[in-house]
């Protein structure tokens, strides 16, 4: 597999909700910047623009 | 070389040796890490223009993705593991600031060679014919009769054997009987 192909795998995985586990498992506390995360901020962002 | 003069895998990780920068172990080892080295780097007023710049331009999120993750490899600050596993939250993060900012934008993950779903092909797939879609029977068109000159002999054609004098006059044995009872 090509890295552009692996960049595109990763990504669609990400976007459909998927975190790489054995790095959440290591990680203490597990991943902080998951997709959670990120559709959180795009709420905020959206709420400060409207609110602007 | 031979195979056992050659350097043991992963020893380009524990040498000081001064080399390509990817040899050499990464500055960025961690998952949360290396996310928030990348939303930095995106703030810078440079980045941002390039980014936004390459969007404009209709390249896909993916391929701009691919660029940075691809640049940071090579000078050494992240590992490419971690390089694909950083691509999720940095297209997601793209995204994000590319809609806040209200440029349009494509995340070119589709995968295109896909084969759309159509009501013909549910239909054909379980087994459902409508009456419209029933192919047209075509006639069988009516052979011809007429042999023509390399048409192969038929049945009725059978060939007959020619008679033994018509053979001989074929042959030119009839003419030599003749002049020699002459």
């Amino acid at each position: 597999m090509k890295f552009e192909e692996a960049v595109k795998k990763s990504i669609k995985k990400f976007l459909d909700g998927s975190v790489p586990e054995e790095t959440d498992a290591q990680t203490e506390g597990g991943i902080y910047y998951t997709p959670d995360y990120f559709d959180a901020m795009e709420e905020s962002l959206k709420e400060t623009s409207d609110k602007e | 070389m031979t195979p056992f003069k050659g350097p043991i895998p992963g020893a380009n990780h524990t040498s000081d040796t001064r080399n390509y920068p990817w040899h050499r172990p990464p500055d960025i080892v961690g998952f949360d890490e290396g996310v928030e080295y990348l939303m930095k780097k995106l703030a810078e007023p440079e980045s941002t223009e390039l980014t936004f710049s390459l969007l404009q331009m209709d390249m896909p999120i993916a391929s701009v993705c691919n660029v940075m993750l691809r640049q940071l490899v090579s000078k050494g600050k992240i590992g490419i593991d971690l390089a694909i596993l950083l691509a999720g939250p940095l297209a997601r993060y793209i995204e994000i600031i590319a809609n806040d900012n209200g440029i349009k934008h494509e995340m070119g993950v589709e995968n295109k060679n896909r084969i759309a779903i159509t009501p013909t092909m549910l239909k054909i797939s379980m087994g459902i014919v409508d009456d419209d879609d029933e192919e047209p029977v075509v006639e069988a068109a009516p052979e011809d009769d007429s042999a023509g000159l390399m048409a192969p002999p038929g049945a009725e054609e059978a060939v007959t054997e020619a008679a033994t004098e018509t053979q001989d006059e074929m042959l030119g044995l009839m003419e030599n009987e003749e002049e020699e009872q002459v």
